[in-house]
């Protein structure tokens, strides 16, 4: 770090890279140093050293020990169960989906060699041929078939039962081609498939003690709230197969836990640090950083059905009370962009920038709750560590809202059960979303006048029926002028107030490479195993 | 009765009594689980707990049953040695805790070994030496020592002796313990945080009830007969402080058991307090039940022995 | 009973030297009144503190975190750029407050009960002690779900369970004390003059284990303070944006490797006060601990 000036950050160092990932030139990186007052004979330094990290030579061999944040007896091997970061990671080293998002958000094949269709409708998804199970057995229709409708089946316990449900017909033409028919046409279909729920299963699977999927590596063991261990598949389809041996996994829930094993090398992938982590990672040449902004946010609900957020004005009086700033510095230690209350980030290549950030405004705040009535009265706001840094939003929303004579009281809830009980619930509570890759998803999961978790209760018959055109058009440019069109009716009229979207960092042992940011979320949307190497 | 018989005696009232405590232990923590919002369907598809979905689950799983016979089922089947099957993952309950409770009672037994007989005579040093310069030392460090949050002398640890000095391993679970030195050096940690948790209570309570006993009027008269400090204490005063001495120890050492939630989270240890934390998050309830019983059972042997102790140490209670 | 403590040859003679103008025992040496002190502080903080705090215990006063010591924020800043000197002024009232509730309520209940089951015994003792047992075995985590789920978190909930949760520890701690002196000669004595239980309990038993079950009271509030910050996971504990001290160290963990003050000062505080009740008690005045008549 000698080489460094004293107040560049690990951060900066990320942005640095990530720019040259997304093309930047070097010449552009040159002037935003410049601008930024670093001298120019220290920002070549600086650039080299993030070039080395993008390009290197892969290595093959070694064992990879890699934590993620959370672990309990819940874990699963079943894809449609699975919910959670170490689920998904596990899931993509076993099984692959039938097409996947690289880290620009384009849609590639994976098991699938293609996924057609002509009106969006009716789909057909032909197989690569000569794909193998660990067990032996080869890839075939039947498994794809089987796959997909265990999601319609309640009984399994899908997480994406209510996307799967659009899918009318799923049946085999030939060994290797699959017909999959929609109730409306839906061009995101190839977007939908590459959802870690989505992966492919041997037919006829129900045991789920081990994993016996197509992936890059092959489940020696697995213990549920404890660890797993996988080996390298000798047979993988896709080329030479993953660079490592063997890779274990399992989760450390403790933030400086996780940070003080990889400093001490007994893990070498650390998921999700906490951003005030970072201090402590700068000057480390040992480890290094990824940072990604998938789209994540924790945000504020007020129900539209319910008092207060009946009375006309205080939802938009508490989107102007929201210290964005303040939550992006203090609450994410800059490691989140500021969002304009819809849930399309910029990560998504929807986004709407026109729809402009509300300003940090008290004193309109105020003459809103003024008007509404509610200046002074009593107003519980749930928040709870289940939803991310909702309690530290919460306090900062209850401290503006005390300097204008607004009576806040911040709720703090037991994450158990947040989910079943206050969630969707409370007429003023904080929710957490995940990122999706389509618009369409996040719409009619959390938007439309049907919406499983219509987290404000919005209803708005303009903007169902702008869903379902967005739906079926195939003309990206009318695609995207609708979907601008819904994230201004978001923002402007439902009751969801989104702050920030919030970035992803892992931090890992500098002798890994190849890692990239992904869309789909952190370690690479959870598949990075595959693609990693360990440097000697 | 005669007093060679009486021992037993206790025992098996005792054994009678506890069997009785365990059924009762059982029914609050049933009723306690239900009580809690949410049942495992809903937990398990978390977010996407709609009301069909969650009805569609809870039949599949059989937990369309009244949950009362589902208990009392489980209840049978532990009569019969069977401790049921997990709710969440269909593995074995036994499965799922024979491991962990090896891990458990590993880390609880040589933690024990450890401090208990540290803690004894730093108690009855410093209650032997009242008031002297070691026992007022003996006191402020154990207070200092006990009034530091556990989390935090674990994260310190870790912070001093595996990533600034790198002595030993962060992680306990998983490093490597194929030498006894090795071994020795991933227990390390965990064993100390909690040896610093628990001797507070013995190192005090020894002291506390050591003194006690000097001052009663039989210390008193062997005093007079100009015995020794150290013969004093030892053979008179220490016996008689055995019960409460015994109480003190129980208690302390049955939080090692079930209560080393955060070392087993800092150290990356599978123990069963971790999967008792699990259990109830989930609301799988054989799994809940199964820990409780655990922890229960060996809470009720360390405080019946205490109890033992007591009566037997006690001539007058014989 | 038996007069000063002649448990061993030095305090023999000294005790005997400082009887001259209190009366025996009613001396009180330094430690203990520097305990004294300290929790007398602490005290005065938890009434009138949150008045001299600089800024509201909220508000986000620093850009940066982890902040050092500096003339504006004289005990840093915490992970959100919070004043920590005015948390901590805040975080007196609920710490000393609830905890002192706590443990009162949990040891006094728990050594009354513990007193009587010893004098009464038969099958008052054998119900009230296993039931005690089988509460004690009911995982606590459990328990303060329960209780939350059930009546909601408020301040007074939140020291009945304290007191919930440490009562049986003190309740069997005391029995087994009691059970012990309740078989000396003196309480035979007066059992066949005919004193009541209320008596045997009060003037009898009471005097003869006080000393280490204030030991074991000094513990509990050390435990009680420690398991707050626990509890506010549970949703039981203090609502933000005030917290207890334990929460405080807690929230700032993570400044522990970056040695900041938001974790260093809150956790001065916890010794500070712990080290003094503790301090205290072991020093009381020798009259009341070795309860000469």
């Amino acid at each position: 770090m000698t080489k460094t000036p004293t107040n560049w950050t690990l951060r900066d160092d990320a942005m640095v890279e990530q720019m040259i990932r997304r093309g930047a030139s070097r010449r552009d990186l040159l002037k935003m140093l410049m601008s930024s007052g670093i001298a120019a004979s220290v920002g070549g330094s600086l650039l080299l050293r993030a070039d080395a990290a993008v390009a290197s030579t892969p290595v093959t061999g070694g064992t990879l020990k890699a934590a993620g944040w959370s672990s309990s007896t819940a874990d699963t091997l079943d894809p449609a169960k699975a919910s959670l970061s170490t689920d998904y990671v596990r899931c993509c080293a076993f099984y692959n989906r039938l097409t996947f998002l690289d880290e620009a958000g384009q849609v590639q094949m994976e098991l699938a060699e293609s996924v057609s269709s002509d009106d969006a409708q009716t789909w057909e998804v032909k197989l690569k041929s000569g794909v193998t199970f660990h067990d032996g057995k080869t890839l075939a229709a039947e498994d794809v078939v089987f796959s997909l409708k265990r999601h319609l089946d309640e009984a399994v316990g899908s997480k994406v039962n209510s996307i799967a449900k659009q899918m009318t017909e799923i049946s085999k033409v030939d060994d290797l081609t699959v017909k999959i028919v929609l109730a409306a046409p839906n061009a995101d279909l190839p977007t939908i498939l590459a959802l870690h729920h989505f992966m492919i299963l041997a037919d006829g699977t129900s045991d789920f003690s081990t994993a016996n999927g197509t992936g890059a590596f092959i489940c020696e063991a697995f213990e549920p709230g404890v660890r797993s261990i996988a080996v390298k598949n000798p047979n993988y389809f896709k080329g030479q197969g993953a660079y490592l041996d063997s890779f274990e996994f399992f989760g450390i829930p403790d933030n400086n836990a996780r940070v003080n094993a990889l400093l001490s090398g007994d893990i070498q992938y650390a998921a999700s640090v906490n951003p005030r982590s970072s201090r402590l990672l700068d000057g480390n040449d040992s480890v290094a950083t990824l940072v990604s902004t998938s789209g994540n946010y924790t945000n504020l609900n007020i129900r539209k059905d319910l008092n207060p957020g009946q009375a006309e004005g205080f939802i938009e009086g508490m989107k102007y009370l929201l210290n964005r700033e303040a939550i992006q510095k203090s609450a994410f230690r800059g490691f989140a962009e500021i969002a304009n209350d819809q849930p399309v980030s910029p990560a998504n290549r929807y986004h709407n920038p026109n729809v402009k950030p509300r300003d940090f405004d008290p004193e309109r705040a105020k003459s809103l709750f003024d008007k509404a009535g509610l200046l002074g009265v009593e107003i519980p706001v749930v928040a709870s560590d289940a939803a991310t840094a909702s309690v530290d939003m919460a306090t900062i929303l209850q401290q503006s809202g005390s300097e204008i004579g607004m009576n806040l009281k911040v709720d703090r809830v037991p994450s158990d059960g947040y989910w079943s009980n206050y969630w969707l619930k409370a007429p003023v509570h904080f929710g957490n979303i995940n990122p999706r890759p389509t618009p369409d998803i996040l719409f009619s999961l959390l938007y439309s006048s049907d919406a499983p978790w219509n987290e404000s209760q919005y209803k708005s018959e303009k903007f169902d029926s702008l869903l379902v055109e967005a739906r079926g058009a195939l003309d990206e440019e009318r695609r995207t002028a609708i979907y601008w069109e819904m994230q201004e009716m978001v923002a402007n009229e439902a009751g969801t107030a989104i702050p920030v979207y919030i970035s992803n960092m892992d931090a890992f042992s500098a002798k890994l490479g190849g890692l990239k940011p992904n869309p789909l979320g952190g370690m690479m949307g959870y598949a990075f195993a595959e693609y990693v190497w360990l440097n000697a | 009765m005669s007093p060679s018989l009486l021992p037993w005696f206790l025992v098996v009232q005792r054994l009678g009594i506890a069997l009785l405590t365990l059924v009762i232990v059982s029914f609050a923590v049933f009723f306690a689980t239900e009580l809690l919002p949410g049942d495992v369907a809903e937990i398990l598809l978390g977010q996407a707990a709609t009301p069909e979905a969650v009805a569609g689950l809870r039949a599949a799983m059989g937990l369309d049953e009244p949950a009362l016979s589902r208990f009392v089922g489980w209840l049978v089947g532990l009569a019969q040695g069977d401790l049921g099957t997990s709710y969440v993952n269909n593995m074995e309950v036994v499965e799922l805790i024979a491991g962990r409770l090896g891990n458990s009672l590993r880390l609880a037994g040589v933690t024990t070994l450890l401090s208990v007989p540290v803690a004894l005579s730093l108690g009855i040093g410093a209650a032997m030496y009242r008031g002297s310069l070691f026992d007022r030392m003996v006191s402020v460090l154990t207070i200092s020592v006990i009034s530091v949050p556990e989390f935090m002398v674990a994260t310190l640890a870790v912070l001093i002796f595996a990533v600034w000095l790198d002595w030993l391993p962060a992680l306990s679970y998983g490093a490597d313990v194929s030498s006894i030195g090795a071994m020795l050096k991933a227990y390390a940690m965990p064993v100390i945080t909690l040896s610093c948790v628990i001797s507070a209570q013995m190192i005090r309570m020894t002291r506390a009830a050591v003194i006690e006993t000097l001052n009663t009027p039989y210390v008193e008269m062997a005093l007079l007969k100009g015995a020794s400090r150290r013969r004093m204490v030892l053979i008179h005063a220490l016996p008689n402080a055995l019960g409460p001495i015994a109480n003190a120890v129980a208690l302390s050492v049955s939080y090692l058991v079930g209560g080393v939630i955060i070392v087993e989270t800092i150290f990356n240890y599978p123990g069963v307090a971790k999967l008792m934390v699990d259990a109830v998050s989930t609301r799988d309830l054989p799994l809940i039940q199964s820990c409780a019983m655990i922890f229960c059972v060996s809470y009720l042997s360390l405080i019946t022995l205490a109890d033992l102790i007591a009566i037997l140490s006690n001539p007058r209670l014989r | 009973m038996m007069a000063d403590t002649p448990s061993s040859t030095t305090p023999k003679g000294t005790t005997r030297d400082r009887t001259a103008p209190k009366g025996p025992g009613w001396r009180f040496n330094w430690v203990g009144r520097i305990g004294l002190v300290i929790i007398l502080f602490w005290g005065l903080v938890a009434l009138v503190g949150p008045a001299f705090a600089p800024y509201p215990p909220g508000e986000i006063v620093d850009w940066d975190y982890f902040g050092p010591v500096t003339g504006k924020f004289w005990m840093g800043t915490d992970y959100l750029g919070r004043d920590i000197l005015s948390r901590i002024l805040m975080g007196a009232r609920y710490t000393v407050g609830i905890a002192l509730a706590g443990v009162t309520l949990a040891c006094s209940l728990g050594v009354i009960l513990g007193m009587m089951a010893a004098v009464a015994g038969g099958w008052f003792d054998m119900i009230l002690s296993r039931l005690l047992d089988a509460f004690n075995g009911i995982p606590s985590l459990l328990f303060g779900l329960v209780v939350v789920a059930a009546v909601g978190s408020s301040i007074p909930v939140l020291v009945l369970t304290l007191a919930a949760i440490y009562m049986p520890g003190s309740y069997r701690f005391a029995r087994a004390l009691a059970v012990n002196v309740n078989t000396m000669d003196f309480v035979t004595v007066a059992r066949a003059r005919g004193e009541s239980t209320p008596y045997l309990i009060l003037r009898e038993i009471l005097p003869n284990i006080l000393g280490p079950v204030l030991a074991d009271l000094g513990l509990r509030f050390v435990f009680i303070v420690l398991v707050l910050s626990g509890l506010s996971f549970l949703g039981l504990g203090v609502q933000p944006p005030n917290a207890d001290w334990g929460a405080l160290v807690r929230e700032n963990i993570e400044g522990l490797s970056l040695g900041a003050p938001a974790v260093i000062f809150p956790s001065i505080a916890i010794a500070s006060l712990t080290i003094s009740v503790n301090m205290f008690i072991d020093n009381l005045p020798s009259k009341i601990r070795d309860r000469s008549e």
